[in-house]
């Protein structure tokens, strides 16, 4: 008797978004849950830690993993479940790049724990009381996984065979990368489940770029109702379709809002964000210096803006701290 | 398969030797990754160095070679061809700089050594991700267009024709000479100007690999150096060139008259017109604009008259594609218009003229047979020569248009021959006088006399008006003090401006024009006056920048000069492979790139929505490597691979 | 809040040369033996509009405490206007650095001719003694 593959689904540093798109697969689900053993799913199905520690090394035919790595338990369950499972999916934009949860190595640890325990006006915290990973309640040791330094994406922790990208990806894309394993059609291993060219491919705006494509003014989105059929960058809205890679069914350019780059690089690019910004500051049509300065500032953050979820995966990773802090 | 990367470190004679340990230096690089051979040698450039190196290569079967020694700006070519020599392929090499950037500049020894290792360390790791780039060759035209037949354009097509290239010369109006054909005498040696020229414009018309197309303008380029393709509009000239000889009938015939621009308005021509006496090739044209059949009217004055049956009526334009390898752009010059500084008075007072009108009052071919006079006939007793109109002025332009000084005492010394008792002033502010023999021309026309210098204190602070029957020139001199002198008649030097359709020629050919003067922006000032940008299309004389006839003569030459070199018939083009390539598979069809290449070499094709990067016209400078968004453009030897590896052997550790 | 930087730190700084300016410039102070800091390391390229960001920020995580993009004078590039995009590309990309927590001192963009030997060695003498001040990058 066949036995049904087993799959796994685990959530790590993450807002929940991806098992909201595991579910949109709609009546798809039915027919691939009826395809496959669901071993573990923590925010779906009621199996412990105990049962995945249960399971032979490489039982889990595939294992999704959202989130990214950002505590103790994080990576000690990215860790196990890479032993449990014969491959291992980084599922979405926070497994893959590290995510909008990266952008946390934007700053310290520190100021992280002080601004939202004892800075931010809806806190009510008079003993600046900080989370620690053990404290006696009780006479009871009580104990919170560390919270780390720096943001990781999963294969910072692990070997990852393959990412669907996305934050969240489509359901299709989801989807498809099952099938995949089911059928044992999968691509090289290491490869990203989406398109191989960037969003402009497949953009619908596609055809109305002027060529050449200069910018005197960067707009912002909120400036304006701007036209559907035109495309974001020759309005001067920075749309970072060029520098991403596409498989989205270009979902945002369809509501009418600029790419914001989920779906990460292109596999020739090594950092979005550095290419990000050396394709925009190409654009830029102005070259007197105190203009130039002027255009650059309207950007209002530029790291935010080009590193929204490959911080933790860019050269740097994390911002440089001092000698000794 | 792993590398064999060879490393040899030239000694340099004491140079390197002595500036640091070189022995650490060569066992360091030995125990680098894929390294299997590392030594080091006096002098690597030598002869012995060279065949030391060729032999090791198959000795050890190397794959890769870096030489550690002198800049790559002084052997790298060397060496390139060392290691073809030797069979393996040039571009598997990499020079690391430890001379000029380190031996020379570094006085502690150790830190010599320390910088060395990393130098030589970052080349390896480069050198293991070369790849070995061919030279492509492809099939190109050998033959030229030259656009403009002044005196730099016919220079440029005679050279070219000397070596039986062909070669098409194109020009707007119907006869071929430019300025120079209308003028009379030249400077400095006072030579008369058709003397000079006939015989040239004589040998254009009947060399055979010179196709002249007069009354021609181009519309269209395409394609790139070695292969462009250019559509012409060929006006119709309405008249039989077999059988037209030019005899005037046809002239005394039409009822039409019309300001002559051949004698820049100073006389009338027919609708049916030979621009000047001698003017080649002598055959007439029907100038559709003025003649009364265009206008609805029946006439077939000019047919009627013709003894030889010359006259064409049904004449069409016609369009022609033309495949030339190069193009040489000459168009030449047109005036300032002194219109355009009231304070010049021109177009109101009668008897002030510009320099080129007064070329043609004084050419026995003109309106006035070369007889000096004003409008009402008489002689002028007082003439005024006024310098710098729209030069060196702070209201229009900058430059110096480099002639008129000397043209101006060419007028003075045809006034002393024909109205020896003429009084002439000169009106400048500065006086140029460059080269062998303009001081000595200036020396020779002082002599003659009869001429006043008015040094004036600056250019624009003239004022021409007229008072009663005279023309009162007002003007502050270098003292500072308000002067005023009389002329009967007043010669103005305007400044001389890129020809009129330079801007819309700049658009067809995709060049820049430097500023607003309508020059054509050449490639650089210093080394390459007569290339520009487009690879392929060359500038020369006047369209360039204000020149003499000599210079004119040279740029046209040496325009020709280049494109005999490079465009060798039966050879095929070489091409330079250090140059970007998109990835097609990778290429999103974003476009930004396309905005971004001087060189014009991106194109997009729409169809398949990607871009492409011409080979012949990339001129390898990574900008679009650098900016595309999904690193789908590779920089050819200097990839982000090669770089990055640089990089790492730089800084890590040490 | 800066540490004290004891006397026996010496920076590493990567040099993004351009062949035709810069790079020649450097060779020019070399000819004449003019001596200057040894921390330089010079990566040649043939324009400076090659500098991909990525490149400046590879410098700086494989260690590099400053990095130097030297290139021909605006009006000077000898591909037009390659130095142009360098200049854009700096300006956004100093933003960007800021955000990581690289001083702005860390990246210096400057235009040096082939004949500005000495220029050259004011710059790099420049940059090495400031990137003394500011102590190594920590990664």
């Amino acid at each position: 008797m066949t036995e049904k593959p087993k799959i796994a689904l685990y959530w790590c540093s993450s807002c929940g978004g991806c098992e909201e798109s595991v579910v949109d697969l709609a009546e798809d689900l039915l027919t691939v849950a009826a395809a496959v053993d669901i071993v573990f799913w923590p925010v779906a199905l009621d199996f412990k830690y105990k049962d995945v520690v249960a399971l032979k090394d490489g039982e889990i035919t595939a294992t999704l993993i959202n989130g990214a790595i950002r505590t103790d338990e994080q990576e000690h369950m990215a860790k196990i479940l890479r032993k449990k499972s014969r491959l291992l999916f980084a599922h979405g934009s926070c497994a893959h790049l590290g995510g909008v949860v990266g952008l946390a190595n934007f700053y310290e640890r520190e100021d992280l724990l002080n601004r939202l325990y004892q800075e931010v006006p809806t806190i009510n915290n008079p003993q600046a009381i900080l989370p620690q990973p053990e404290t006696i309640e009780s006479g009871k040791n009580l104990q919170l996984p560390d919270f780390h330094d720096t943001v990781k994406a999963l294969d910072q922790v692990v070997e990852v065979d393959y990412t669907i990208p996305g934050c969240p990806p489509t359901p299709e894309l989801i989807k498809e990368a099952v099938m995949m394993v089911l059928e044992d059609r999968l691509p090289p291993r290491g490869s990203v489940l989406a398109e191989k060219k960037a969003l402009c491919d497949t953009c619908p705006r596609r055809d109305s770029k002027p060529e050449p494509l200069r910018i005197k003014e960067f707009k912002r989105v909120y400036e304006a109702e701007w036209d559907p059929t035109k495309c974001f960058l020759a309005e001067g809205i920075i749309c970072l379709g060029p520098a991403t890679r596409g498989g989205c069914n270009a979902r945002c350019i369809n509501a009418n809002m600029p790419c914001r780059g989920c779906f990460g690089p292109t596999d020739n690019v090594r950092d979005q964000g550095a290419k990000s910004s050396s394709f925009v500051a190409s654009i830029i049509d102005v070259t007197d210096k105190e203009a130039l300065e002027k255009i650059v500032d309207s950007i209002p953050d530029p790291g935010g803006l080009f590193y929204r979820y490959g911080l933790a995966s860019s050269i740097l990773k994390r911002k440089m701290t001092r000698d000794g802090s | 398969m792993a590398e064999r990367i060879g490393i040899f470190v030239c000694e340099c004679g004491p140079n390197i030797k002595e500036a640091m340990d070189l022995d650490e230096v060569v066992t360091f690089v030995q125990g680098l990754e894929n390294v299997v051979l590392a030594k080091a040698f006096g002098l690597l450039c030598a002869v012995e160095g060279q065949a030391l190196i060729a032999k090791d290569i198959k000795e050890h079967d190397l794959t890769r070679i870096v030489i550690a020694a002198c800049s790559p700006k002084e052997h790298e070519k060397t060496f390139k061809q060392c290691l073809e020599k030797a069979g393996l392929n040039p571009f598997l090499l990499q020079i690391a700089n430890i001379r000029e950037q380190c031996a020379w500049v570094v006085e502690d020894k150790a830190l010599a050594t320390d910088k060395a290792k990393a130098i030589i360390r970052a080349a390896v790791r480069r050198v293991a991700h070369h790849e070995p780039l061919e030279v492509k060759e492809i099939e190109c035209q050998p033959h030229a267009l030259v656009v403009g037949a002044g005196i730099a354009g016919i220079s440029a097509a005679l050279t070219l024709a000397q070596k039986h290239r062909k070669v098409y010369l194109v020009e707007k109006l119907p006869c071929i000479g430019g300025k120079v054909a209308r003028y009379e005498d030249v400077f400095p040696s006072l030579e008369c100007a058709s003397c000079i020229l006939d015989p040239i414009l004589d040998e254009v018309l009947h060399n055979e690999h010179i196709e002249i197309l007069t009354l021609t303008e181009v519309q269209e380029v395409l394609g790139f150096y070695g292969n462009f393709l250019v559509k012409v509009n060929q006006k119709a000239r309405f008249v039989d060139t077999g059988t037209c000889i030019g005899c005037g009938a046809c002239l005394e015939a039409c009822p039409v008259k019309v300001k002559n621009e051949y004698n820049e308005g100073l006389d009338e021509r027919k609708a049916i017109y030979i621009p000047y006496a001698g003017a080649l090739p002598n055959v007439a044209a029907i100038d559709k604009k003025h003649c009364l059949r265009w206008q609805q009217e029946a006439c077939s004055a000019c047919r009627e008259a013709c003894p030889f049956g010359s006259i064409t009526y049904e004449d069409t334009d016609q369009v022609r594609q033309l495949r030339v390898g190069a193009i040489v752009l000459a168009t030449g010059f047109d005036l300032f218009d002194p219109a355009r500084a009231p304070q010049y008075g021109y177009g109101k007072i009668k008897d002030v003229y510009t320099s080129l009108e007064f070329e043609r009052l004084v050419n026995s071919t003109g309106p006035t047979e070369g007889k000096i006079v004003l409008r009402n006939g008489q002689v002028p007793e007082k003439i005024a020569l006024v310098h710098c109109v729209g030069s060196r002025s702070s209201k229009f332009h900058e430059h110096c248009s480099t002639v008129c000084c000397m043209y101006l005492l060419k007028f003075a010394h045809q006034v002393n021959s024909q109205l020896p008792g003429a009084s002439m002033t000169g009106f400048y502010s500065d006086l140029c006088l460059p080269g062998k023999k303009a001081q000595g021309f200036f020396n020779k026309i002082s002599q003659e006399g009869h001429m006043e210098w008015m040094h004036m204190k600056d250019p624009d602070s003239i004022e021409i008006t007229q008072v009663d029957e005279k023309t009162l020139i007002r003007f502050t001199d270098v003292t500072g003090s308000p002067r005023e002198v009389t002329a009967d008649m007043v010669v103005l030097a305007p400044a001389m401006e890129g020809a009129k359709d330079a801007g819309a020629m700049a658009q067809i050919f995709d060049i820049s024009q430097g500023g607003a003067e309508g020059f054509f922006a050449e490639e650089n000032s210093q080394v390459a006056p007569v290339s520009t940008a487009m690879e392929g299309i060359f500038i020369a004389g006047c369209a360039q920048g204000p020149k003499d006839i000599q210079s004119s003569v040279a740029q046209g030459q040496a325009a020709a000069g280049r494109i005999l070199s490079r465009l060798v018939p039966g050879e095929k083009l070489a091409l330079e492979p250090v140059t970007a390539e998109v990835d097609a598979d990778l290429c999103c069809g974003c476009k930004l790139c396309v905005g971004l290449c001087s060189y014009k070499a991106i194109t997009c094709d729409n169809l398949k929505n990607n871009v492409a990067i011409n080979k012949v016209l990339c001129r390898g400078c990574g900008v679009c490597a650098a900016a595309c968004p999904s690193g789908a453009i590779k920089a050819h030897h200097f990839t982000d691979t090669e770089v990055s590896e640089e990089i790492k052997g730089l800084v890590r550790h040490g | 809040m800066v540490d004290a930087v004891t006397t026996s730190f010496e920076p590493k700084i990567i040099g993004f040369l351009c062949n035709w300016c810069s790079y020649e410039g450097a060779d020019a102070a070399g000819r004449a033996r003019k001596v200057y800091p040894a921390n330089l390391r010079v990566v040649r390229v043939m324009c400076s509009g090659r500098v991909d960001p990525q490149f400046i920020l590879e410098a700086f995580k494989e260690g590099a405490d400053g990095v130097m993009i030297l290139g021909c004078h605006p009006g000077d590039c000898h591909y037009k206007e390659g130095n142009l995009q360098t200049l854009k590309r700096y300006h956004v990309l100093k933003r960007v650095l800021s955000r990581f927590g690289i001083e702005e001192d860390r990246l210096r963009l400057d235009w040096i001719s082939a004949g500005e030997g000495d220029k050259f060695v004011q710059v790099v003498s420049e940059m090495t003694e400031r990137m003394r001040q500011l102590g190594p990058l920590c990664r």
